[in-house]
């Protein structure tokens, strides 16, 4: 059961809800923002009372944003009639509250597809209890974009909630937590509506929700509004959740029959067949083309089968034994027909019902818990006693246990024990004192990295139940971080609050460490996603924000509006401006003691000098934020080098992973890595696509020759004809020969002078690549074609293609040649009439283009009569071509205006006014359509074009917290690589994995052992055949020696003998063009060598010190 | 595993010493030439093709890419740019592999035994479909006309005794392949 369609019933009830705003009002310190959220009210009343509940806020706020949405709609009405998927879709979006904007939800559509965000915006969602949890899950929320959140607390802002919470600053304390924390919230996005309750709930309240969220309620209250929830017809999804010190928990009860419709979020895999055998059961033999990916027990279906017919009747049959190429159906095939050609299987993704228990029935009877760490296997069950004792504790004492309290600490410790005694035989846990001190001790305070873990988990965790998208987490989950504390056993003393924003922090890590937090010289290296997380954490945790603390962080991107959605710190009136700059302005704001420098520089080698020597030898740490492997690469062996703890993260999608690179105890970034993905084979992208991917990457490939590269060329020819027709002419190969054959072709033949030629390129560009080629194709490779060994040429994973038949009353068609016509139009400076948006006038215009018969050509056909002739055709000199060329060229130059110069178009994904991924998609689709594959949607053609990398908020704010927690370690100090934690966690399944480091590779050689992190160091200025030597003298004979990318020496090259008796310095200097700075006394050669035994010795860089 | 840029210099230092003759673009050890000899009992034997190889930043996990310098005819090599669509390179590429066995392995095998199925040239693909014979007669005017030995990179004297050593050693590797590969 989803709850979706309830949207509308929240409609009764938010009166109440600010009814009690209302009644709240009195308060006098919340005045402002209380007029501020009573004005939005109303407004939504009114919309919802009309009916078209369409955002009000955004008409108000970014009614540009549904200007935007309208105009594409315009345009795409040209298209309405054929892709009736496409508008249906809108016609949806139009329709009801959930118009998606795609700009700045795209990299989250790319995660959740429509579907999912629809749901989402009919979504009404109450948090309850606004400290750094509430705080962290409302945020990520919002910015996915639900359609509301109301945020209750009847507690006001303490100076303990500045260790957490990143909405209040030191003007709120004494304020109400809910209603300090409208404005901010509200600012992360406009279209989302949030309300405030400041009283005690009732349970009713509750029916306005699809989900409610509590961080700071009693179990018995808990299971109160709990048996209320799971009774509700329809269920409200229910989620206790609370961070105590180092210690989490969630517990999660979406009703008794929940059902998920995509379990894990995975693309649908698929197979192309080789073979079917009759037989039971049946075996099904895939091509070797790309390995399968399906397990036991998954759903496939088959089409497009020829010969065995019957297994193409859409019907779900379940997969055994599957492998790498193939797999046994469940089916008995004996009777079928026997199998000839063709078929593609694919997956389908069952629904799954889930029947939650409530938490009253769940906590006597809990069922598996989530493990997280299998180093802790027997925490769960433990933390599961602890939580209850926990909350004991406080009912009884009005209070929490103290840090530093060995009293407090041994209550707690005793009301677990007497828990844990009333449970059954078999279900007793291991009570263990030393761990229920910590969690006693630390049990007041919310820690900022533990809330935005939680935060990302518990968001996602609402995700769940507003969409049925990914696997909820069924049902407790309990973490904790002790490794974090100090290594050193702390004194009571050092728990003592100073009265200062950090004392929750204090409370838990002592002033030692807080002080060492603060004085910390940090690099974040990005200022993204991850970078706008980091620093919001570190800010809250009072890391470099001392007096000797500097946090420097640098990204040269600037904002750009798909940023938004889960970038924070910026607001849609920063885009264009620096990413780091004003992040910077927005972590300061939270914290005003951040030390923090931003920079616009992009980090590598061109940057070294900003980020010299002295820079990194003065850094406690360096965070990575980053989002591709080069820089993370590159940062990494920077942090190598100069023996910096390195904490590197990234997420995909709901996937997320953290690796700590600490020197000497773990193994370095770059040391184990992913395979790089695979590429399609050339040929399949030419002629033989036979998935959609593929029709894209030669769409992507088409729009930049056509649009970027030649226009390109054509200005270079036109820069400089004679420097240019010389190159091509020395080059005298079949590439350039190409070159001036593209240029000559747009400045002659192609020449568009007005729209209307334009058009006529589109509409002959269409007949050329989806008429013409194919037919090409198909006569040199004829249907029933035989490679040498007779089989077949057509055979799987080849598709045979058909040509298309132009028609104007194919709307894609006409689209196709519309995107094509004013894309060509902007490179030659044509300016776009507006009747090209009129379908009625461009069909006019493009039946009047004259289309030439296509004769296919016969060389490789006709082989033995025309053997000679066709030998001569296609092997004439390049040479004499290329001059021929030239001297077309000059004629026709000579009839361009002067300075006449084309504007190459450089594809841009996210401006859907543009054009861009028009023409893509159409070329991608039509070629789709040549050879039977399914075409996509522009949306999704812009993910898998535009190389779009699904991310959301919620995996992006765990993925940090995690980091966080590993930053008390690495700062404090001394900790063991046992201490530190890798994790790799999915978020759909959901799936935490924690591990300790890997530690870096040992070499042995003679009696000497290194790692990665060692350097050897040569002093005294040394000559190549020293350092040979020197080598020699460790038995080690090197044969290879370089600087850089560049080759100093290797053993092979005679010439290199000559520079045996140069000094390294000079030949470094000379030969690899190093630039040593001044102030720079050595450089680092990498050195390839052998032992007496011809092994290869990976030995350390080495240092050579020539001052 | 060495790091990846010892890879690359031993991997460099294996071909060398293979006896190839390996040509360094700017002393960098991204890019490079090296001549190869067209494996005997093939038409392509007697001819000698540069081969453009460059190393990714990757490499060794991602493969190098392998270009023709000068023409071939050859289903599986693009006429016009020389690329290689050979499947263990771009596909099938593992960290295991390294440049020796490209020239002694992949690419003999690639010119042996071309695969007409997945083409790059479709025209020399059809024709060899079609008349083995005409294209092998296609295969070898091109080769007498794009890769005669004394054409490729004007060979210093010292490099003619590096080159008979060359073709020895990939006839002995052609051997090897022959004996394993599927006719």
């Amino acid at each position: 059961m989803l709850p979706i369609k309830r949207a509308c019933e929240g409609v009764v009830v938010q009166e109440d809800i600010e009814n009690n705003n209302d009644n709240n009002g009195n308060n006098k310190n919340t005045n402002e923002s209380k007029s501020e959220g009573a004005s939005v009210f109303k407004k939504i009343r009114l919309a919802e009372a009309t009916d078209s509940t369409v955002k009000i806020t955004s008409e108000v706020v970014c009614g540009e944003n549904n200007i935007n949405s309208s105009n594409n709609h315009c345009s795409d009405s040209l298209v309405k009639g054929k892709e009736k998927e496409e508008a249906s879709i809108m016609a949806l979006g139009d329709a009801n509250t959930t118009g998606i904007d795609e700009d700045l939800h795209s990299r989250q559509l790319a995660v959740y597809g429509r579907e999912t965000m629809r749901r989402l915006f009919a979504s009404n969602i109450l948090i309850s209890g606004m400290q750094g949890l509430g705080a962290e899950i409302a945020k990520n929320l919002i910015l996915a974009g639900v359609k509301s959140v109301t945020l209750h607390d009847e507690g006001a802002v303490e100076l303990w909630d500045l260790s957490s919470n990143f909405i209040f600053t030191e003007n709120d304390l004494g304020k109400n937590r809910a209603l300090a924390s409208v404005q901010k919230l509200q600012e992360l996005n406009n279209a989302v509506v949030i309300r405030t309750s400041t009283k005690k709930l009732t349970k009713e309240q509750l029916s306005d929700f699809q989900a409610v969220i509590f961080t700071d309620i009693s179990f018995e209250k808990a299971i109160e509004f709990n048996d209320y929830c799971h009774n509700h017809q329809p269920s409200i999804a229910f989620i206790k959740t609370e961070v105590r010190g180092l210690f989490g928990s969630v517990f999660c009860d979406f009703g008794p029959e929940f059902t998920v419709i995509d379990v894990d979020g995975e693309e649908l895999h698929r197979g192309i067949i080789a073979s079917i055998s009759n037989d039971n059961p049946a075996l099904v033999s895939c091509v070797d083309d790309e390995r399968l990916e399906f397990q036991d027990g998954d759903l496939v279906v088959f089409s497009e089968v020829h010969g065995m017919s019957e297994l193409n009747d859409g019907k779900p049959r379940k997969i055994r034994n599957a492998r790498a190429y193939s797999f046994t159906l469940e089916d008995d095939t004996t009777n079928y027909g026997t199998y000839v050609k063709g078929g593609i299987v694919t997956q389908v993704k069952q629904p799954k019902v889930l029947n939650f228990k409530p938490l009253r029935e769940a906590l006597t009877k809990p069922g598996d818990f989530l493990l997280s760490d299998f180093s802790k296997f027997d925490r769960p069950p433990l933390l599961h006693v602890a939580f209850q004792a926990l909350d004991k504790f406080v009912s009884e004492l009005g209070r929490f246990p103290v840090a530093g309290s060995e009293e407090d600490a041994q209550k707690l410790i005793s009301i677990a024990t007497n828990i844990n005694e009333s449970l059954g035989n078999g279900r007793q846990v291991d009570i263990n004192p030393k761990l229920l001190r910590h969690f006693a001790f630390g049990a007041k305070a919310v820690l900022n990295p533990m809330a935005a873990m939680f935060g990302g988990i518990v968001g996602q965790e609402v995700v769940k139940a507003c969409s049925g998208k990914f696997h909820p987490l069924f049902q407790f989950f309990y973490f904790d971080s002790v490794e974090s504390l100090p290594s050193e056993p702390l004194d009571s003393s050092d728990f003592r609050p100073l009265n200062s924003r950090y004392d929750a922090q204090i409370s838990v890590f002592g002033s030692k460490l807080q002080k060492k937090l603060e004085d910390a010289k940090v690099f974040i290296v990005g200022s993204g996603a991850l970078g706008c997380e980091f620093l919001k954490n570190v800010a809250l945790m009072g890391v470099s924000c001392g007096s000797r603390g500097k946090l420097t962080i640098t990204d040269d991107d600037v904002i750009e509006k798909s940023n938004l959605s889960r970038q924070f710190l910026f607001r849609d009136w920063n885009i264009g401006q620096a990413k780091s700059t004003v992040a910077a302005a927005a972590a300061a704001s939270i914290n005003p003691n951040l030390k923090i420098e931003a920079l616009q520089n992009r980090i590598g080698p061109d940057t070294e000098n900003v980020f010299d020597d002295t820079f990194w030898e003065n850094l406690s740490v360096v965070i990575n934020a980053l989002d591709n492997v080069n820089a993370r690469l590159y940062v990494d062996q920077r942090c190598l080098y100069f023996q910096k703890p390195l904490l590197e993260s990234g997420t995909l999608g709901a996937k997320c992973n953290t690796q700590m690179v600490i020197p000497h105890l773990t193994e370095n970034y770059g040391a184990s890595r992913d395979p790089p993905e695979k590429q399609a084979p050339m040929c399949t992208l030419h002629s033989f696509p036979h998935n959609i991917d593929h029709c894209l990457t030669w769409a992507r490939s088409e729009f930049e020759g056509l649009l970027e590269k030649t226009p390109a060329e054509v200005n270079a020819y036109l820069s400089n004809p004679s420097e240019y027709s010389t190159a091509m002419t020395n080059a005298g190969d079949a590439q350039a020969r190409d070159n001036l054959e593209r240029v000559l072709d747009c400045l002659d033949k192609e020449r568009c002078e007005t729209f209307q030629d334009c058009v006529t390129w589109a509409r002959l560009k269409f007949e050329d690549y989806f008429a013409n080629r194919v037919k090409q194709l198909i006569y040199t490779f004829p249907e029933d074609a035989a490679t040498s060994t007779g089989a077949p040429f057509w055979s799987a994973p080849k598709r045979f293609p058909q040509p298309l038949q132009f028609s104007t009353a194919d709307f894609s068609h006409l689209h196709f040649v519309m995107a094509g016509s004013i894309l060509r139009a902007e490179t030659f400076g044509i300016p776009i009439p507006d009747w090209v948006k009129n379908p009625k006038k461009l069909a006019e215009v493009v039946d009047k283009v004259m289309v030439p018969e296509f004769q296919p050509k016969k060389d490789a056909r006709i082989v033995t009569d025309e053997k000679a002739t066709s030998m001569s055709t296609s092997s004439i000199d390049d040479s004499a071509v290329i001059a021929e060329l030239i001297s077309k060229l000059e004629q026709c130059q000579e009839n361009l205006t002067p300075g006449f110069r084309m504007r190459p178009i450089q594809f841009e994904k996210d401006d859907d006014t543009n054009f861009h991924m028009d023409l893509i998609a159409g070329l991608a689709n039509m070629r789709a359509r040549n050879y039977s594959i399914p075409e996509v949607d522009k949306l999704k053609a812009k993910f898998i074009a535009g190389r779009i990398i699904p991310a959301i908020a919620t995996s992006t704010t765990m993925a940090t917290g995690l980091v966080c927690l590993e930053l008390y370690k690495v700062l404090d100090g001394g900790h063991g690589v046992e201490d530190y934690r890798n994790t790799f966690a999915n978020l759909a399944l959901p799936l935490f994995s924690m591990a300790e480091p890997v530690p870096p590779k040992v070499i042995k050689h003679e009696n000497m052992s290194w790692t990665v992190w060692d350097r050897w160091i040569l002093k005294g200025n040394p000559t190549l055949r020293e350092l040979l030597q020197w080598l020699k003298e460790k038995r080690l004979n090197a044969y290879s020696i370089s600087c850089g990318s560049c080759l100093l020496y290797n053993s092979m090259f005679p010439r290199h003998k000559e520079r045996m008796d140069k000094r390294v310095v000079n030949l470094a200097r000379e030969v690899a063009k190093v630039d040593l700075p001044p102030y720079r006394h050595h450089l680092d050669v990498v050195v390839a060598c052998q032992d007496d035994e011809d092994n290869d010795v990976d030995i350390p860089q080495v240092s050579i010190y020539f001052g | 595993m060495s790091s990846p840029s010892k890879r690359r210099e031993m991997d460099l230092m294996k071909l060398m010493m293979g006896d190839y003759k390996v040509e360094m673009i700017n002393d960098g050890m991204q890019e490079f030439y090296v001549d190869f000899h067209g494996p005997s009992e093939s038409p392509y034997h007697g001819g000698v093709w540069r081969i453009r190889v460059e190393l990714p930043d990757a490499y060794p996990y991602k493969s190098p890419s392998i270009g023709f310098v000068n023409k071939i005819y050859h289903p599986n090599v693009d006429e016009m740019s020389g690329s290689v669509c050979l499947d263990v390179i771009n596909q099938t590429w593992s960290p295991m592999f390294d440049l020796v066995n490209v020239f002694e392995v992949f690419l003999p095998q690639l010119l042996l035994y071309p695969n007409p199925s997945d083409p790059l040239n479709g025209e020399a693909a059809a024709l060899m479909m079609r008349d083995r014979a005409a294209y092998e007669q296609r295969v070898k005017e091109y080769r007498e006309k794009y890769a005669k030995p004394e054409d490729i990179g004007a060979a210093p004297e010292e490099n003619s005794s590096d080159e008979e050593l060359s073709e020895d050693e990939s006839d002995s590797s052609d051997e090897q392949v022959a004996g394993k590969a599927d006719p």
